[in-house]
């Protein structure tokens, strides 16, 4: 269970300055939820959803996974927690370049030695790459794939390490009305079979309808 | 996948820094090693030619110091003279253990009846020689007799030839001695006994007379009795023997100690521009290869990478160019340096000699060392500062 604990976050610009991206927020999001973020931007949605993943420290209030406050501890241990717990979605292309489709998809295997062997990874990945349709492109690089296919590459990478909660930021913002609703299909197939968490935030609030809860976001502040 | 193929993967996707990073190691460890072998390879150069001489002190006629430096290391012929009586006079001094005296002779320039040309040659008196001789007995097992010599290291017959020619006279050749990278390597010593039968002979022999003035000698080598400091001895041979000067051994080849110090700062101050340089060169190009990385690295923390390993990993990529750089440098400066050591001899008008393959490994080691740290160092700043940044603020535009 994730709790945003009267979370605030201030951005300072200059000492003049400071955007406040969060006010207050609490918020509990329980396990197998389909949470959809909605709201404008400069909402404050992206903030939550890295504040609830430890990727940013929040100004006040705490973030509890479980019951453990995430910034009681170390930077390892958090981000231990980010390689077992969570996975992301982003809006922008985070592939890494340099490395081949199924590269990246193994790429959160080096966070997670334990768990894994190259083989048993290597069956995974396949496994995924089948699952987003986009088999026959193992072994081309990202440059060579449309935005939508890129996507779905995140969204397999996202499920390389069975993460129990994955916060997928605006993650059809680039794609065309059709690939939006394949990507979004994808996301609902996954909830259903894999039972993992999903927070996804979106400016389109249609897509509210695909998720169990959906919360909409002003001004820093949770308004619905 | 694992840490060093991200590493090498991120390498050869950023060809711009990892080329700027290979050239400015390269450079770093190059001239670093080059420094350090050509000053080196002098310094051993003159060491060996004085160990070579084996005397505590070699007397010369007053004001040709450096015309007998100049023979022994560069091979520059040099006809110096002084009176042979200055040998007793040495002898009686206190604290002197053995003289023995030598002329400095040379072959004739381009001349038909010397078979090569302008060679510096030393004859020595077996009577009293210390230095030749001993090395003699323990190569050959025997004396020279008339008309025989040794040479240094790059002294031969040529080919198809039986003996050397020198003033129309035929030399043979016993034996060579160990190199030491200075002119003794062109050297040709043989006894007084055959430098005045080449002198006798020359008139008739040769295009022009070996003169050699009567009662004369070119130097006098010393060695002084054991336990008695050579400087003592020194200070009282120029008090009590005049017309000459007293040059103890650890101060021979004084200009060319000057010389190679004025190098070597020239060499420290060209290479620590070029450090300097390279340093920030190589700080700038991680900073934007760091911040044109800003996302993925962020992707990485976000993945469930530590602060360390996004650290440790953008430090192993400088090291493994840096490593690159470095050796390609080291390959390239040992290349050259052997290659083309006769032309910086002569550039430098400095003695050489190679070192040895452990001295050679442990300067090549230290040029890679050099350029790890200096690659290192470089990029530490550029990397500590966007590992230590928020995940979610190094992904934002």
């Amino acid at each position: 269970m994730i709790v945003l604990d009267n979370i605030t976050k201030d951005y300072v610009l200059t000492k003049e300055s400071i955007v406040k991206a969060v006010k207050g927020v609490s918020l509990e999001i329980q396990r197998g939820e389909f949470v959809v973020v909605t709201g404008r931007s400069g909402s404050g949605k992206t903030t939550i959803l890295n504040l609830m993943a430890g990727l940013t420290r929040p100004t006040s209030g705490r973030v509890l996974l479980d019951g453990v406050d995430l910034w009681s501890l170390s930077d390892k241990k958090q981000s231990w927690l980010r390689s077992q717990k969570f996975s992301f979605v982003f809006q922008f292309p985070s592939l890494i370049p340099t490395l081949t489709v199924m590269e990246n998809i193994v790429l959160p295997v080096i966070f997670n030695k334990d768990h894994w062997n190259s083989d048993a990874a290597s069956q995974r990945a396949g496994e995924l790459l089948k699952m987003v349709g986009l088999e026959e492109k193992r072994t081309v690089y990202p440059r060579q794939l449309s935005a939508g296919q890129q996507q779905r590459i995140v969204i397999a990478r996202a499920l390389m390490n069975h993460p129990e909660v994955i916060l997928a930021d605006e993650p059809t913002s680039d794609l065309d009305e059709q690939t939006e609703g394949e990507i979004v299909d994808l996301f609902t197939q996954i909830h259903r079979e894999e039972h993992v968490t999903i927070v996804m935030v979106t400016h389109t609030s249609q897509l509210a309808a695909y998720g169990t809860r959906s919360i909409t976001m002003a001004m820093g502040e949770i308004v619905n | 996948m694992n840490f060093t193929r991200l590493a090498l993967r991120s390498i050869t996707g950023n060809s711009f820094r990892s080329w700027v990073v290979v050239l400015c190691a390269m450079l770093v460890a190059g001239l670093a090693l080059a420094t350090s072998l050509i000053l080196r390879g002098a310094e051993n150069s003159l060491r060996l030619t004085i160990d070579r001489l084996g005397a505590d002190i070699i007397v010369v006629p007053q004001g040709a110091e450096t015309k007998v430096e100049s023979a022994l290391l560069m091979s520059t012929p040099a006809s110096i003279w002084m009176p042979d009586n200055v040998v007793g006079e040495i002898a009686s001094v206190p604290g002197v253990a053995v003289v023995s005296p030598q002329l400095y002779l040379s072959s004739l320039e381009n001349a038909s009846c010397c078979s090569v040309s302008s060679m510096f040659l030393v004859a020595y008196d077996p009577a009293t020689d210390f230095t030749i001789e001993p090395w003699l007995e323990k190569k050959i097992g025997s004396r020279l007799s008339l008309g025989e010599a040794v040479g240094g290291m790059h002294v031969f017959v040529p080919l198809g030839e039986e003996n050397i020619k020198i003033y129309g006279y035929l030399i043979s050749l016993k034996a060579n001695l160990e190199p030491t990278g200075t002119g003794l390597d062109q050297t040709m010593f043989f006894t007084f006994e055959t430098a005045r039968d080449i002198a006798r002979l020359s008139p008739t022999l040769a295009v022009k007379p070996l003169e050699i003035p009567l009662n004369s000698i070119s130097a006098a080598l010393v060695r002084v009795t054991p336990g008695v400091d050579p400087h003592e001895v020194a200070l009282e041979i120029f008090r009590k023997v005049s017309g000459v000067t007293p040059l103890e051994s650890p101060n021979l080849f004084l200009s060319y100690r000057k010389q190679m110090t004025g190098l070597l700062h020239s060499n420290l101050i060209v290479l620590g521009i070029t450090w300097g340089l390279s340093l920030v060169l190589i700080g700038l190009v991680f900073s934007m290869a760091a911040n044109e990385r800003r996302r993925e690295l962020g992707v990485l923390r976000a993945l469930g990478a530590t602060r360390d390993f996004v650290l440790r990993s953008l430090l192993m990529e400088a090291g493994i160019l840096a490593l690159i750089g470095g050796g390609v440098g080291v390959v390239l400066t040992t290349f050259v340096v052997i290659l083309f050591r006769t032309r910086i001899i002569q550039s430098l008008s400095l003695p050489f000699i190679f070192p040895s393959i452990l001295s050679l490994l442990v300067q090549v080691v230290a040029g890679l060392a050099l350029a790890l740290l200096s690659v290192a160092l470089a990029a530490l700043v550029p990397a500590y500062r966007i590992s230590y940044q928020d995940p979610a603020n190094a992904m934002r535009e």
